[in-house]
Order: structure tokens, then C-alpha cells, then sequence
């Protein structure tokens, strides 16, 4: 037998690579009955997000996020997060900023002072990857592999902070870089459309949420609408993600808030540049006080902070529907 | 603001340096070409500055997975992810997806901007000044820089012409290039073959790369920009082309295009030097 040659590797700490575990716990804990999984967002992060897990949410603050559900965590102050923090803005920011998170990789995200002194402090570490990187991570871990072959990242400084190794592929003989599958504790999800099994739509374009979900331990859908199984039925080739997946289904009509929801809502350009501005000045606080810790849930949010009118103007300006299942 | 494409004086045009770079970049696009581009700022703008003025056939992929959208104009301020930036594509897909057609090789081109470049056209967008662990500055990361510099056949990088941008050494190498400039360094760690930096697009200058040794060589100069101002803005002294190419000024459509369609309201491409030249010659007015 002749052994595999690791011609380098990153010197990054990573998510403890264990497919086999992960099939373990997918049949232990991972409900095979079409059982109900409605509930609210309190419970639903409660039950599901536990202080030191590896979070992943899909999208990001400003876009399609489950912005309502990342609020949410932050109001529970979970503690010692690793995030994975691709395609993303504010989000991972909001977590440092709230003493949420504690490991970040990166894949992009919008730093500023906050995240520079938690990172100069020793209070975060950072990992770091980029965007594809991260999702190829997830398609590993979505597909129960240990590691994918990329063909980028290598030669790169970010490969030497990162968990990647560039080894000998054994078919073709050329060097190959390799990056560990990542298999997140937890995935945050925001859909179009999910019935109350968490069979869920998301219409347009994608990062990784159908990896995401199939990758994660616990994953928790926020939805825009709820909708009968029987119209699931009636387009399954709408279905992005089935119901097996699915840990919890959280009913949240403008849960992407200030973010855009694309055929429903455009982004409420005040907030966008209201929690921007938070991020890269340093007034996360304030930002976290009053949106978050000053409420006691979305919904409260929206009827005190955001209202009528800002509601009414955002979907106003969401005139684009075609492809976004109106 | 923006100011009026036409200049104070008669017959003068006034733009920034952002501007004039995406000009540069527009009069190289190549229509029914596919690019893969960076999906905010900048660089996208340069794209559909060619695709709305004469390469109406160019494709172009953004790495959240829309696949040739022909966004509507005017586009919203900060287009990041906005559905405008993705209507009437021919394709929604995945981010895994769209750099999977980057590894197969239909990407044709990249592009993307850069804060910090070397001589074999290796980029940083991770961190400016200290150190990994005490940075300075610390930026948001590769994004989808990697895997288009990666992955792309060609790929064509924007950055300032300014010496804190052309650099010995890199604070970090976020990006690769030409990794050392030796033969197969590449390949030696796992890129595709044939792949790389082809040119580097300021709004002064345009830069290729050598053959053999993988330096970066100027071969463009803006009409009001000079050798010596060029050089003096890099710490690194490029290879230089034996006949350097006279660029082409922006025009006053170019620019009209850009503030009334691509950029209204100049959110993107007001900020930033400000240059007035005369319409005719190209060389600085006033």
C-alpha cells in the first residue's frame, strides 16, 4: 500500500471533520415522518442553538437572509459562536459586535472597528477560506464526504490560515488542493414559501442554502408565507429543500428585514444604512439596543420600528415578479 | 454628486478615476465573450458599460448564481444581490454551480478589482498594514476574488495607480497571480492550467504580463498620463512594452451612460480624484 502525500497544508483549526457522526446523528435526531415543525422564533432558537455551535445562515442581513432569526440569536446572547461567514455583510459583524461569536471563517463579510479589535484582542479568531470555498465545504458535508477537491485557494497566504491541504491526486497524478467538508451544528434559512413539514421554496438565485440544509445538524427555516403541502404536491419541481432536513419551520412575514425578500419586498434602504453604518463606526450597540434587546421578537419589530407606512413603500418598490413564484 | 459629464470650459470633459478606469476596462470588453465578475461596484459597471454600448452579446456569471441577466436600467444604488441585478438572466443558480463552470473552463474572462497587487499580478483583499494577527486595516476577504482568479482563462484586475497599491510584497496574498512568476507554479498547486492575470487596468495606465518571466509590463498609457507619472506611482518598476499604446480618453456618452444608467446618483463612481481633459486630445485642461 502506498501512502497519499500531503505536498502542504493549512495550519487553520477547523470543524472536526466526522461523516460517519453525521450519519449518526442525522439517525438519531432527524425526524423521517412528515410531523408538524411549526414554531416561533423564541422556541425555535431555544431548542435549536446551543451556546459553541458551528452556525451557518444562508445569504445574508442585507439580502434574502433570515435577518429576523440572526436578531433573534443575538437577543438569546448565545455565546462562543463559530461562523461561517461567506457572502455576508453585517451579520457576522452584529455577532462579534453582540459577544455571540468567538471563531469566524472567512469567506467575505463586511469587517470594520468592531471586528478589528475583537480579532487584535484575541476575542475572535479569524479562519480563513473565501465564499466558494465555504460553500464547497458545505457541498462536501451536504454529500457525507470527508473533503472536495477545489481548483482554487491553492498558493495562496488564506490556504496556509485555512484547514485546505494540497496532496498528490492519485488519478491524474497532479497536485490538488483539498478543503474539509463542513457539517455546521446549525443552519439559519430564510424561504419564500414552506408548508408546516418544512418543505421550502426559495425562488432565485442561491449561495448554498440547499447544501446548507443538507449539511447541517439543525436547521431552522424562516418562512415568508406558509402554504398547503397539497400545492407542494401539485410543483415538486419547486421544492428546494424537503421536509427531512428541516428541524423547525418559523412563520415570518418579513423576516429578511432590512434586507430585500426578491418578488416580495425591496431592502429598506434607511436600515441598510443605519446598520452599515453601526458596523463600520463602532455604534453596534446602540444598534443592538434598540433593535434587538429593546424587543422582545420580530414581530414586535416590525409593529413598534418599522410600521405600516415602511412596509407599504417596501413592497411597493419590489416590482420585479417574474421568477419569484407571484 | 456628479458633476456634468461637460466640464466647466467649453469643450472639456471632467471625471474620476474610477470613472476613467471603467471606461478602460469597457473598450476592452469583447462581446459573446463570458465573464465572470465580481458582483458589486466597479468592475460589474465596466461590463455593463460595453454590453450597453456595443457588446450587447457578452455574457457575464456573478458568483451568487445568476447566469447573463440583462439587468434594468437605471440600476438601484448598491445592487448587491438586489433582484434588478438578476432580471431576465437565462439562469438562477448556485454559487457552487457558477464556480463549477468556472473549473470547466467557460469562463473566458474575470473580473474583478484588487487593493494590493505585485509583479506577477498576485492580489490582497484581506488586510493592509501590521500583521495577520495585529492588522491595521483587516478588509472583508477573497469573496469570490479566488475562484476567479483561479479559474478564469484570462483574468483582468482594477486597482489605483498609487504606489500603496503596486507593491514589493504583499501584507497578505489573498488572491494568486503568477505566484513567483516560475514556470508551472500554478499548476504546482493545483490551478488549472493556462489560467491567469492578463491585464491590469488603472485609470492611468494598462498592464499585461510577460510570457515567460510573468512580470507585469505596461503597455497603455491613459492620453494625459506620462511614463515617468506612472512609475512614479508603483513601488515595483514593471516591464515596459517597447511601443506603449496611447489609450482612449472616456467619452462624454461613456460618461453620461455611466451617471445617468449604471450609477445614478454617483454612489459608486463620484468618489474619488476628480480630472478635467480636453474632449478632443484627452490631455489635462485647466
Amino acid at each position: 500500500m502506498t501512502t497519499l502525500d500531503i505536498i502542504a497544508e493549512g495550519q487553520g483549526q477547523y470543524l472536526k471533520v466526522d461523516p460517519d457522526g453525521f450519519r449518526e446523528w442525522v439517525r438519531d435526531h432527524k425526524d423521517r415522518a412528515m410531523v408538524p415543525k411549526v414554531m416561533s422564533e423564541k422556541e425555535a432558537v431555544e431548542k435549536l442553538v446551543a451556546d459553541g455551535d458551528y452556525l451557518v445562515y444562508e445569504c445574508n442581513y442585507l439580502q434574502r437572509g433570515p435577518s429576523a432569526l440572526i436578531r433573534e440569536v443575538i437577543r438569546q446572547r448565545k455565546k462562543d459562536l463559530w461562523v461561517g461567514a461567506k457572502f455576508t455583510w453585517v451579520a457576522a459583524a452584529l455577532l462579534v459586535g453582540a459577544g455571540c461569536a468567538s471563531k469566524l471563517d472567512v469567506g467575505f463579510f463586511l469587517f470594520g472597528p468592531v471586528v478589528e479589535q475583537a480579532i487584535r484582542e484575541g476575542r475572535v479568531q479569524a479562519f480563513e477560506y473565501s465564499n466558494v470555498v465555504m460553500t464547497n465545504r458545505l457541498m462536501a458535508g451536504a454529500m457525507g464526504l470527508p473533503f472536495l477537491p477545489v481548483r482554487s485557494f491553492g498558493g495562496t497566504d488564506g490556504f496556509k490560515y485555512s484547514g485546505a491541504k494540497l496532496i498528490q491526486d492519485p488519478y491524474t497524478g497532479e497536485p490538488i488542493t483539498i478543503v474539509p467538508a463542513l457539517n455546521p451544528d446549525v443552519a439559519l434559512i430564510h424561504v419564500h414559501q414552506a408548508d408546516v413539514y418544512g418543505n421550502a421554496r426559495i425562488f432565485g438565485t442561491g449561495i448554498s442554502h440547499v447544501e446548507a440544509a443538507f449539511a447541517s445538524k439543525k436547521v431552522i427555516i424562516s418562512t415568508e408565507e406558509i402554504i398547503d403541502t397539497e400545492e407542494i404536491r401539485r410543483d415538486p419541481g419547486r421544492t428546494t429543500i424537503p421536509y427531512y432536513a428541516v428541524d423547525a419551520v418559523v412563520h415570518l412575514p418579513f423576516g429578511a428585514y432590512p434586507g430585500e425578500m426578491q418578488g416580495r419586498y425591496a431592502s429598506d434602504m434607511g436600515h441598510v444604512i443605519e446598520v452599515v453604518g453601526a458596523t463600520m463606526r463602532g455604534w453596534i450597540d446602540k444598534y443592538l439596543e434598540k433593535y434587538i434587546y429593546g424587543v422582545s421578537s420580530h414581530a414586535e419589530m416590525m409593529d413598534k420600528l418599522v410600521g405600516y407606512q415602511r412596509v407599504k413603500e417596501m413592497m411597493g418598490r419590489a416590482t420585479i415578479k417574474e421568477g419569484y413564484g407571484a | 454628486m456628479s458633476e456634468p459629464a461637460v466640464g466647466k470650459a467649453e469643450g472639456t470633459l471632467s471625471f474620476t478615476d474610477i470613472e476613467a478606469t471603467i471606461c478602460h476596462i469597457a473598450h476592452i470588453i469583447e462581446e459573446d465573450k463570458l465573464y465572470f465578475v465580481q458582483m458589486a461596484g466597479a468592475p460589474l459597471f465596466a461590463l455593463l458599460l460595453a454590453k450597453r454600448l456595443r457588446a450587447p452579446g457578452v455574457g457575464y456569471v456573478v458568483e451568487e448564481g445568476a447566469v447573463a441577466p440583462n439587468p434594468i436600467f437605471p440600476l438601484p444604488r448598491m445592487m448587491l444581490g438586489a433582484s434588478r441585478s438578476h432580471y431576465r438572466a437565462v439562469a438562477w443558480t448556485s454559487m457552487n454551480m457558477v464556480d463549477a463552470h468556472a473549473a470547466l473552463g467557460f469562463m473566458d474572462y474575470g473580473l474583478l478589482a484588487a487593493l494590493q497587487i505585485d509583479q506577477f499580478g498576485n492580489f490582497n483583499s484581506t488586510f493592509i498594514g501590521g500583521t495577520y494577527d495585529h492588522p491595521e486595516r483587516r478588509f472583508g476577504g477573497p469573496g469570490g476574488a479566488n475562484e476567479i482568479a483561479s479559474q478564469c482563462w484570462r483574468t483582468l484586475i482594477m486597482t489605483k495607480q498609487q504606489k500603496r497599491k503596486f507593491v514589493h510584497k504583499l501584507d497578505f496574498m489573498s488572491s494568486p497571480g503568477y505566484l513567483d512568476g516560475t514556470p508551472g507554479a500554478r499548476e504546482r498547486v493545483g490551478l488549472p492550467s493556462g489560467t491567469g492575470p492578463y491585464r491590469v487596468i488603472t485609470e492611468d495606465a494598462m498592464f499585461g504580463f510577460d510570457d515567460e518571466t510573468r512580470q507585469m509590463r505596461l503597455i497603455g498609457l491613459a492620453p494625459w498620463a506620462t511614463l515617468e507619472g506612472v512609475l512614479a506611482e508603483m513601488e515595483f518598476e514593471p516591464l515596459i512594452a517597447d511601443k506603449l499604446e496611447r489609450m482612449k480618453a472616456p467619452s462624454e456618452e461613456e460618461l453620461n451612460i455611466i451617471r445617468a444608467e449604471i450609477d445614478p446618483g454617483g454612489f459608486s463612481t463620484s468618489r474619488g480624484k476628480w480630472m478635467t481633459v480636453d474632449a478632443a486630445t484627452g490631455l489635462r485642461a485647466g
